[in-house]
């Protein structure tokens, strides 16, 4: 590809010179080779094995292992959240291979699954005994109150039986006697059922036995670990008197479905004691040989976390090269593997560099041999930018990545695209404001690029030299406006208006008159706040739009002439260029002149007129809209060319591209046939649309009347687009202004400090949230657009991709 | 001031400008190229506004009515 003539290349113009390349790697080095081209991250692969699924890849195997491991290592990650741990960020460690560390974690993740698993049955036996003592201390007090109560019973009825012996029936006696031979042992079932479902256990109890059992229940102060579910519930210790083997089953059953849990307990009083301390004793082994098996876990989650970042970067690098190796083709012979890919042509030398350190680490005999291919196919497109360029190419990125080598807009775009933001949003008070927050962003760079940000604080921070060029540009605008929170001042001398006379009665009717000299830096100060601001201050940004667009869209069309020229595209220049030069600049180039001639000279002449009677009459006099001598035959002069360049530019580009295309194409069909096979067949590997042999001169035709009919169409609706400048500064200052007067001025208004202070809180807010925010947001946007629509579509293609480098730095993180 | 005097002091700072960049960070003639391109454009950018904001002004067909509360 030529050079642009004679001016030096310029950094960022154009896409960095990129060259295929093809690497044969002996088997031995690959891994280290690969490894290594990652750390120097300057080489995309190509995929060589795209018709093979994953499984049926050389290395599958080996992924497989590194997504064990990395499943591990989550594990091990969840594990470290548990305990409260976090990794630490020192990678300190010594240096072990993938087999080792594979091992390792192995051995690792069996001996925490270990630890889990015991010291959950653990804890469930502890659970298990704390409610056992729980139903023993609380049935113990209720069997001891049973037993008295009975025992003073027993004795008054003794008592009575002794004094009643000769009046009571015979009869009753024996009854009574018989009575407590017939007394069924009643059996009882005790336990713990949760607070919550108690009534309705007590009720279906009381349902199914028919009344036939005794339940008391009694709750327990605090809430009780579960033992199956682990959670802390509200529970009621129960016992249950029944009579009878089918009573005790359907208590049985109601108990389970319930979930209630049930504990053994003896009515010998001597036992119970026993029971408890048993219990007690029980408990507090568990205890001990719990914490000693939280602290042995801890300490094994303490040793992991600080070799987890390590590891898990090491597991990263090993899947990437992994994948990456399964990218490479065996060679027929079995003992090398081939590799193909882009890298830039300055790269070069590290590469072989890096190659040579590869064979060299890998005690190897044969070292790896970069080849140089040609191809038709389109390389990527690769731009090398620093910090502060690279937000700027990501917006332009965004529409869509320049094709190889074609002038890239991004680097008008760092001034053209602030400083049309700064037209929307001229303001020097919310710029300094603006310039302050991103100053801290930048200032804390090199924090906030190590830590996690969230989403919305990424993207700021990411544009952070984005958002000071367009603040910097706004405090210029800003003075140029006469703005400061819509407070005009009088910085650059007085204002330039005074009254007719002394006694300045007719201000607020006729108004001022001009005195002195123009106002030397900006807008007049007297303007704010006066009656005839918006008729004056519309028509001046009406303008203002009118001409900065028509200046953006001629430096976009003569990016298209210098795109022309490096790609020796002459058809291009002729057919392309000066008749859209021609066209544009004949009807809106010559309206900026109208402009330009009206405000020097201050005549009265409505240009609105002028520009439709140039169409519809064209050959009228034009009396008191004439603004210099001349005018009628320009006009016709500038409208007989726009009428010419339409079909300049629709007509003869079709038949040039064919007849350029017979004679490119006019000896291939005598060459042999075995030299067409071979300009086949990496064309074909490469899925390359250079290989067209045929010219549909009916697409071409539509082609080129699609591209004329969008330009001449667009000239008019672009121009109009750029009123959005006007739009949008207009709603910007009437908000500002608002927030001013309506609630700072009114609450200064009222004398009172508390609705002062309110007044000055609501106004911070209004203008942090809609001014700062809402509208640098809007601007941002429309912005931008003015840049992806009128600006680059009269020159940029957009459809190459973009140069996405093997590289360790690049791999994110997909698992958080 | 005047139109063309304020011009030339457009100009003028352009040129320190550029002069300041290329002693700052001197790095190779593409960067250097790419640096000019940028501060011209700058200096272009906003020695339009300033000139539409003064042009119009000029020769004003409004002039200013004060509100009734002056």
């Amino acid at each position: 590809m030529a050079e642009g003539g004679c001016l030096p290349t310029m950094d960022l113009m154009r896409s960095e010179p990129m060259q295929l390349a093809r690497l044969i790697i002996p088997i031995e080095t690959a891994h280290r080779a690969v490894s290594y081209l990652g750390e120097l991250g300057l080489f995309q692969f190509k995929d060589l094995n795209a018709e093979k699924s994953p499984f049926q890849r050389t290395y599958a195997t080996q992924i497989k292992r590194c997504g064990e491991m990395a499943r591990k290592l989550r594990f091990f990650r969840d594990q470290m959240y548990k305990a409260d741990v976090s990794s630490s960020k020192l990678a300190y460690g010594s240096v072990i291979t993938l087999d080792e560390l594979e091992a390792k974690l192995g051995e690792l993740e069996t001996e925490l699954i270990e630890m889990n698993a015991n010291s959950e049955k653990l804890q469930h036996a502890y659970n298990e005994l704390l409610e056992y003592r729980l139903v023993l201390k609380k049935m113990g007090e209720v069997f001891n109150s049973a037993q008295k109560k009975a025992t003073t019973q027993q004795r008054e009825q003794e008592h009575r039986r002794v004094e009643g012996s000769i009046d009571s029936p015979l009869l009753l006696e024996q009854e009574l006697a018989t009575d407590s031979s017939k007394h069924v042992k009643l059996g009882y079932v005790s336990g713990l059922v949760p607070r919550d479902k108690s009534l309705a256990f007590e009720r279906i109890l009381f349902r199914a036995t028919r009344g036939n059992v005794f339940l008391k229940q009694d709750s327990v102060g605090e809430p009780v670990i579960d033992p199956v579910s682990g959670q802390k519930v509200e529970k009621n210790v129960f016992i249950v008197f029944h009579s009878g083997e089918r009573a005790k089953s359907k208590v049985l059953k109601i108990c389970d479905a319930f979930g209630a849990n049930r504990y053994p307990f003896t009515d010998d009083i001597r036992k119970q004691q026993q029971m408890i301390t048993e219990v007690t004793g029980k408990l507090s082994e568990l205890k001990t040989t719990i914490d000693v098996g939280e602290h042995h876990w801890r300490n094994v989650v303490q040793t992991i976390s600080h070799q987890f970042e390590q590891w898990k970067n090491m597991v990263k690098k090993e899947k990437s090269i992994y994948h990456t190796l399964n990218m490479l083709s065996f060679d027929v012979t079995k003992k090398c593997l081939v590799a193909e890919g882009w890298c830039p042509v300055f790269a070069t030398n590290q590469i072989q560099k890096t190659l040579m350190q590869a064979t060299v680490d890998s005690n190897s005999q044969i070292g790896v041999i970069l080849e140089i291919l040609q191809s038709k196919e389109p390389p990527p497109t690769y731009f090398c930018t620093n910090k502060f360029t690279s937000g700027f190419q990501e917006i332009v990125n965004a529409y869509g990545v320049a094709r190889y080598q074609e002038a890239n807009p991004g680097v008008y775009t760092i001034v053209t695209f602030p400083f049309l933001f700064a037209v929307m949003f001229g303001d020097w008070g919310h710029g300094i404001c603006l310039f302050l927050a991103t100053l801290v962003l930048i200032l804390r760079e090199k924090t906030y690029s190590s830590q996690k940000l969230g989403d919305i604080m990424e993207m700021a921070f990411g544009g952070r030299y984005i958002i000071l060029m367009m603040s910097i540009f706004s405090i210029y605008a800003g003075f140029i406006y006469n703005e400061c929170f819509s407070v005009p001042f009088e910085l650059f001398g007085t204002s330039a208006y005074a009254c007719r006379d002394s006694s300045c009665e007719d201000a607020t009717t006729i108004g001022l008159i001009k005195v002195q000299n123009t106002y030397p830096f900006g807008l007049d100060p007297v303007w704010h706040g006066s009656r005839s601001e918006l008729p004056f201050l519309n028509s001046l940004k009406m303008k203002m739009s009118i001409l900065l667009g028509v200046v953006q869209m001629n430096l976009g069309i003569i990016l298209s002439y210098y795109n022309s020229k490096f790609f020796q595209n002459g058809i291009d220049i002729w057919y392309q260029f000066i008749p859209q030069m021609i066209f544009l600049n004949s009807l809106f180039g010559y309206l900026s002149l109208l402009i330009i001639v009206k405000w020097c000279t201050g005549s009265q002449a409505d240009l609105y007129h002028i520009m439709i009677y140039m169409f519809l009459s064209p050959m009228d006099d034009l009396e008191d809209n004439e603004l210099f001598f001349g005018q009628k035959y320009l006009q016709l002069m500038l409208l007989f060319l726009a009428l010419i360049a339409v079909p300049w530019m629709l007509i003869p580009k079709p038949f040039l591209l064919k007849k350029q295309h017979e004679e490119r194409h006019q000896g291939r069909t005598y060459e042999p046939l075995g030299a067409h096979d071979d300009n086949l067949g990496p064309e074909s590997a490469g899925g390359s649309h250079g290989g067209h042999e045929e010219f549909q001169f009916g697409e071409v035709v539509v082609h080129q009347l699609i591209h004329t009919i969008e330009f001449v169409l667009g000239s008019v609706s672009n121009t109009a687009s750029y009123l959005r400048l006007w739009a949008l500064s207009l709603a910007h200052s009437e908000l500002s202004k608002v927030f001013y007067e309506k609630v700072l001025m009114l609450a200064w208004g009222y004398e009172s400090v508390v609705i002062l202070v309110i007044g000055i809180i609501v106004f911070v807010f209004a203008t942090v949230g809609v001014l700062l925010v809402m509208e640098t947001l809007s601007a941002f946007l429309h912005a931008l657009r003015l840049h992806w629509v009128e600006f680059q579509n009269k020159f940029y293609e957009g459809n190459g991709y973009s140069f996405y480098p093997f590289s360790f730095d690049l791999i994110g993180d997909d698992e958080e | 001031m005047g139109f063309l005097l304020t011009t030339l002091i457009f100009v003028a700072i352009g040129i320190i400008a550029s002069i300041c960049v290329r002693i700052c960070c001197n790095k190779g003639p593409s960067a250097n190229l790419f640096h000019l391109t940028l501060v011209i454009t700058a200096t272009v950018c906003c020695w339009l506004m300033w000139a539409i904001v003064y042009l119009a002004q000029m020769n004003p067909l409004i002039v200013p009515i004060l509100s009734e509360s002056e």
